[in-house]
């Protein structure tokens, strides 16, 4: 049931529209092929920069499986979330989706259960397949169904025990 | 040509990943902002925000430590805060609808899902200067309106004291 407390709403001066001015509410496209230029020089390096996430996932997964408790589940859980939004911006669009399915896995999985090592390494196994090989086609057959496996197992394993 | 004087902006970015603070830094650059500040984690962006004062904020989300999301609760609720109404693009990996309420929830101004693209990026900036929106004060809740549209004609009782409550536990 709804409770009736006061709502106090007011609108505070908008500082931002009267420091940088403009006025048509557009979108500057100049500003945007600029941007777009400066993003493609970027790209030489998305390579190296999701090998550096990858190394992270891996410390990540080390220390998870030295020590599996709640700081280490978190460090791999932020290690393969930070792929998954990464990996898709540097053009790894089946990394991220294998990050995604590890994160979810972790995310959604009850912390009094625990994290099976074995599907965690699938994971990584499969995120290190993918960037040696350098594949950034989302059609590519082996990664598709390596994906497709690894979400089953994820949804195996999170369905509720009858 | 939108005639922005980004030049006379400040953005803080926070992100704990060096490389995607990089990719945003050359996005904004590009756009012209050329004050752009950094920290790689919430309790420094906590010092940089009541050092520098930013006209606006992109934030990621998860994060060791002082996480996205508490980063602006403190901003929006702390006494010591340099700005409550300071403008949040919150930038994150998350991309569940239940995430993008929660971030709403805690006062978070514009939501931007990864992948990141450059036309994602201008269009919450010219949104946070072009439609600001209205703040509301609650028992529960200060940050800026949770509804789009028709919040200046809503006058009945507050009904989102139960979902917060729900969100904290």
């Amino acid at each position: 049931m709804s409770r009736q407390q006061p709502i106090e709403l007011f609108m505070p001066p908008n500082m931002l529209k009267a420091k940088v001015g403009g006025g048509l509410g557009g979108i500057d496209m100049a500003a945007m092929k600029r941007a777009e230029g400066a993003l493609d020089n970027l790209k030489s390096e998305f390579s190296d920069w999701i090998a550096d996430d990858v190394k992270v996932l891996m410390a990540a997964r080390a220390a998870f499986a030295q020590s599996p408790d709640a700081a280490s589940r978190g460090a791999l859980m932020r290690a393969a979330h930070d792929i998954k939004g990464q990996a898709a911006t540097f053009n790894f669009p089946l990394i991220s989706r294998v990050a995604g399915s590890l994160s979810r896995l972790i995310g959604e999985l009850p912390e009094s259960q625990a994290l099976s090592l074995g599907l965690v390494d699938a994971h990584v196994n499969a995120i290190q397949v993918i960037h040696r090989q350098g594949i950034q086609d989302t059609n590519d057959k082996m990664a598709q169904t390596l994906c497709a496996e690894l979400d089953a197992r994820v949804e195996e394993t999170l369905k509720p025990k009858k | 040509m939108s005639g922005y004087r980004f030049d006379r902006l400040k953005v803080l970015v926070v992100d704990d990943n060096a490389h995607m603070r990089k990719l945003v830094i050359t996005i904004l650059q590009a756009f012209g902002v050329t004050q752009i500040f950094e920290a790689d984690g919430g309790e420094k962006a906590w010092g940089k925000l009541r050092e520098i004062n930013p006209d606006v904020l992109v934030l990621d989300w998860v994060m060791e430590g002082m996480s996205g999301i508490e980063l602006v609760q403190k901003i929006r609720t702390d006494p010591q805060t340099p700005n409550p109404f300071v403008p949040v693009i919150m930038l994150t990996g998350h991309t569940h609808i239940d995430h993008v309420r929660l971030a709403r929830d805690a006062g978070v101004n514009e939501f931007i899902a990864k992948p990141v693209a450059v036309k994602t990026i201008m269009s919450r900036l010219v949104s946070v200067i072009e439609h600001p929106r209205p703040f509301v004060r609650t028992s529960v809740y200060f940050g800026p309106c949770r509804r789009r549209r028709g919040a200046d004609e809503y006058r009945g009782p507050e009904r989102r004291a139960e979902s917060k409550q729900q969100a904290a536990e």
